[in-house]
């Protein structure tokens, strides 16, 4: 099973790998449908969050690194558990790879301003893995940077309800050290599926996108 | 032995037959995803299994070890992944479902006690007709 998997994922990478040197352009979609490329990486504009250490997570933070953005709440009991456990098994894998994690960051962005403080969103993040980070900014501002990366999001506020669901994109967002709005992985997500194909995509992107 | 008896001892084995019939859904990998401290929702999953030739309906969880306990679908609609109440889900003659990430769970609320890998959380599983099945869910990571 494991077997399959990690070939699955390393014929993913070869063939990525030979649309490249084929016609230097990008595939939109793999034919795997794990991860999608964007046609021409579009370089995100101004947004200001606050990270769970109540510092100041704007479009600079994305500079320099790779970033796996996420949006979720603390209040989701499937979707977002599952999802930050496999990006942490993919950040796991990534930083025994070869040219490791040092310059990728995991960030879940919070959906659900109102009841996700930075003190719980520490918790919550840092239990999947103690480098994720969490943010939250008000509405306008979630809005700038979930409109340019067209995730969708809807908070199903009840009145006076304690539970209430939020309705929110499921896919992660990849974004280079350019602060350039990359390519998306769409659920299910696997963690190999997805740091074998960044490896991939960093090793031919690398000069090009830092 | 009169025909009555014979009637008689019939229709007790029948009603025997029946009542194993309806102890006919079995649970396996049952398990509770460990969660952040803290949270206040937690989600179980398991593999249910109807041995029966004719349809069960499972209707209603529950457990004193959570505030509430609610069966759900994780939902996709129009590319906004969401949560779905289930009233009651049909599962059909013979037939497994599967309650896993990203799609059915119980949706445990509000934990009466901090739950961690390798506790076992009791849940009651309610079928329409009466049929009670008590699932231990182990806690894992």
């Amino acid at each position: 099973m494991m077997t399959t998997v990690v070939l699955a994922a390393m014929l993913g990478g070869v063939w990525l790998a030979a649309k490249y040197r084929e016609n230097g352009s990008r595939a939109v979609l793999l034919p795997d449908q794990v991860m999608t490329l964007l046609p021409e990486p579009k370089p995100l504009t101004a947004f200001a969050f606050t990270d769970h250490e109540n510092r100041v997570f704007d479009l600079s933070r994305l500079k320099g690194k790779w970033s796996f953005l996420f949006f979720g709440y603390t209040h989701c009991p499937d979707v977002c558990p599952t999802t930050l456990a496999t990006l942490a098994r993919a950040h796991e894998s990534m930083a025994k790879s070869k040219a490791g994690a040092e310059d990728v960051q995991f960030v879940f962005i919070s959906v659900d301003p109102n009841r996700d403080t930075a003190g719980k969103l520490r918790q919550y993040v840092t239990y999947f893995d103690a480098s994720f980070l969490g943010v939250a900014g008000d509405d306008a501002e979630l809005g700038k940077l979930a409109g340019q990366l067209g995730a969708v999001y809807q908070v199903e506020v009840k009145p006076g309800a304690e539970n209430y669901p939020v309705y929110h994109t499921a896919a992660v967002f990849l974004v280079d050290p350019r602060a350039r709005y990359h390519a998306v992985f769409a659920p299910p997500l696997d963690a190999e599926g997805i740091s074998k194909r960044f490896e991939v995509l960093r090793e031919l992107e690398g000069p090009r996108a830092t | 032995m009169s025909w009555r008896y014979l009637v008689g001892l019939i229709l007790a084995l029948t009603a025997i037959a029946a009542a194993t019939e309806e102890a006919g859904v079995s649970i396996r990998d049952a398990w509770v995803r460990e969660a952040p401290p803290g949270a206040t929702m937690m989600a179980g999953y398991m593999v249910l299994k109807n041995n029966t030739p004719r349809s069960q309906v499972l209707v209603a969880a529950r457990s004193s070890g959570f505030g509430a306990v609610m069966i759900h679908r994780t939902v996709v609609k129009g590319g906004l992944t969401g949560m779905e109440h289930a009233p009651k889900i049909e599962l059909l003659p013979n037939a497994s479902l599967l309650f896993e990430p990203g799609g059915y769970h119980l949706m445990l609320l509000n934990p009466k006690r901090a739950l961690h890998a390798g506790d076992r959380v009791d849940i009651n599983l309610e079928f329409l007709g009466g049929l009670v099945i008590p699932v231990a869910y182990e806690v894992r990571k």
